[in-house]
């Protein structure tokens, strides 16, 4: 009896396991069918390396670069003015690490690694949707077979930024600053707004200070008092540090992912402004909003998630994600759309407000898979929104 | 594993260890700071990418050149004016080269003289009513030698003389256009987008 008492729950967890596994699988092999359908219906080659090839795009052409040749010095080659500086180096040395044991071409690795990223993410994102199995099924179909599945499954920074997102904030929930600090410092070299995380790291800490009775006052002398603390906030932000060096070394300018902005055509400029002309560049012919309609929308839908993980008294992950969107926000509306789909914590809280009737839930469900092949379509054909 | 779950006789060894790794973070992020606030970089790079003093990125860039030839900056020239272009030049299209930015540079490998040179130019102004015209200001290794206005979208022809004192022993000549008009694509877009002029030939002939 006794016995039989131990191994029910084990069963149990042992098929919850399983099933925690198998749904991400479940969308991984759905989305390549959906979005390989979607390629093959504009594209006159076949097979896998093609279809890879031609979801490589926009930034994608960049990360490749900088996997296979690094950074250049200055003066750039080909009397170019645009350095690859911009881009944070992690995922790039990553792939390139991988590419050195398996020696196949890098848009190949690159798009096999950023699948296995984005499973890793739904995984880590299981604890962090409260076990809620409607909103993890969601989530998952989101990643690997949604509308903007072609950014976690192609060359691009999404898939494990999204990754060390759900990390930090999972080591957070946990309490495990180490942990959050490690997450940060891989996430800070994976994209500058990666940075700000930190923020929600110390926001946690003074929040569980505050649970402990301590008051606002003491919490810098608490925090001092504690040395792993101090370590955690200190770490987040190496990867940033390690990546100024880098070009340091490299440029001898530690900013030039800054400056080398000027040569992108990004200029600094007032947000709100952005947003508006974004919002006034009204369609000339049909309904269908324009690419910077998309990008303002997309922007404030953001922020508004944001505001609601603020009300759900997420401040750290509110804080963490209105940042993200800001910052960019300051230069122009340029890739805003996925901007906004790689804040995970936001994604999350969405399909969780999805997830709360059973109805909406499948017309989501459907919605994202039906969408998946159009927004492919649009992806390998350019649509500027979607850059 | 919580701090406080480290056994006592332990705990203060951790301590110590965490302080000192916290003071090395710290430390090594101050000079990291301190390094890339200080830049080790060229007067080019600072102009262009950190003072933003300029749209123009001067680059190792200088065309051969025989005097008298006419070198097309359209589409059929496309090649050859590639060699010439330092910066501030967009590619060659049907109807001529377009200025970016509110500086262009052109500079050719020349033989050495002892008189004066006669540049002739054709340049087109870019307008957008209600701007009409555009001032262009030439200058020959940094010695001004004209100052032009355009106007209508029929190319222009303009020649001037390119005085010794700007010619110098110099080897090489460095033609600058500063444009005092320059239109941006999008209110919100960079300087480093404005148009001005396209340049549709360029001529040398000693005097």
């Amino acid at each position: 009896m006794a016995l039989e008492d131990v191994a029910r729950p084990s069963a149990g967890a042992r098929a919850m396991v399983m099933t925690v596994a198998a749904v991400p699988l479940l969308f991984v092999i759905g989305g390549l069918a959906i979005r390989y359908a979607a390629f093959a219906s504009v594209s006159e080659e076949t097979g896998f390396a093609a279809y890879a090839r031609a979801l490589c795009r926009w930034d994608c052409a960049w990360y490749i670069g900088i996997s296979e040749q690094g950074y250049e010095r200055f003066p750039i080659p080909n009397h170019s003015n645009v350095g690859r500086w911009s881009f944070f180096p992690l995922y790039p040395m990553l792939v390139a690490a991988i590419r050195f044991v398996f020696p196949y071409p890098t848009i190949l690795i690159a798009t096999v690694t950023s699948i296995a990223c984005s499973y890793a993410a739904c995984l880590v994102a299981w604890p962090l949707l409260e076990n809620n199995m409607r909103a993890y099924v969601m989530y998952c179909a989101f990643l690997l077979s949604g509308p903007f599945s072609f950014h976690f499954t192609t060359f691009l920074s999404e898939p494990l930024f999204v990754l060390l997102t759900s990390c930090v904030f999972l080591a957070l929930k946990r309490s495990s600053y180490l942990a959050a600090g490690v997450s940060s410092a891989l996430l800070s070299a994976t994209r500058l707004v990666g940075v700000f995380v930190v923020f929600a790291t110390v926001i946690q800490m003074f929040s569980e200070h505050r649970r402990q009775g301590g008051s606002a006052l003491s919490f810098p002398r608490w925090l001092l008092g504690r040395p792993d603390l101090l370590v955690a906030v200190l770490i987040s932000p190496a990867g940033l540090f390690a990546y100024i060096l880098l070009l340091y070394l490299t440029v001898g300018d530690g900013f030039a992912f800054l400056h080398v902005q000027r040569a992108f055509g990004r200029v600094a400029g007032n947000p709100l402004v952005f947003l508006w002309d974004g919002l006034s560049a009204v369609p000339t012919t049909g309904w269908l909003p324009t690419a910077p309609q998309w990008s303002a929308l997309s922007a404030i839908a953001g922020l508004a998630l944001s505001a609601g993980l603020a009300a759900r008294r997420q401040y750290g992950a509110a804080l963490f994600c209105a940042l993200c969107i800001i910052l960019p926000l300051i230069t122009n509306l340029a890739s805003m759309v996925r901007y906004v789909i790689g804040l995970a914590p936001l994604t999350m809280l969405l399909v969780v407000l999805l997830s709360a009737s059973r109805l909406i839930w499948l017309a989501a469900l459907v919605l994202f898979l039906g969408a998946c092949y159009l927004m492919t379509v649009a992806w390998i054909g350019g649509y500027l929104a979607l850059v | 594993m919580p701090w406080s779950d480290i056994p006592a006789p332990y705990r203060r060894a951790a301590s110590l260890g965490g302080y000192a790794l916290a003071a090395v973070l710290a430390g090594s992020e101050i000079v990291i700071l301190a390094l890339a606030l200080n830049p080790n970089v060229n007067a080019d790079y600072r102009a262009y990418y950190i003072d933003q003093t300029t749209t123009c990125l001067n680059r190792d860039a200088t065309g051969s050149y025989t005097l008298g030839q006419t070198v097309s900056f359209r589409s059929d020239g496309a090649k050859r004016a590639a060699s010439i272009k330092v910066c501030g030049w967009s590619g060659s299209a049907g109807d001529g080269t377009h200025s970016l930015g509110e500086t262009s540079r052109l500079r050719v490998k020349i033989p050495p003289l002892r008189d004066s040179l006669m540049a002739t130019l054709q340049m087109a102004a870019v307008i957008r009513p209600p701007q009409i015209t555009q001032r262009v200001v030439i200058s020959v290794n940094g010695v001004r030698v004209h100052a032009e206005t355009l106007s209508g979208k029929e190319p222009r022809t303009v020649s001037f003389v390119v005085p010794p004192a700007a010619l110098g022993k110099a080897d090489t000549l460095e033609i600058a256009f500063d444009y005092l008009d320059g239109i941006p694509p999008t209110p919100a877009a960079s300087d480093i987008y404005k148009r001005s002029i396209k340049l549709v030939s360029l001529r040398l002939d000693a005097i």
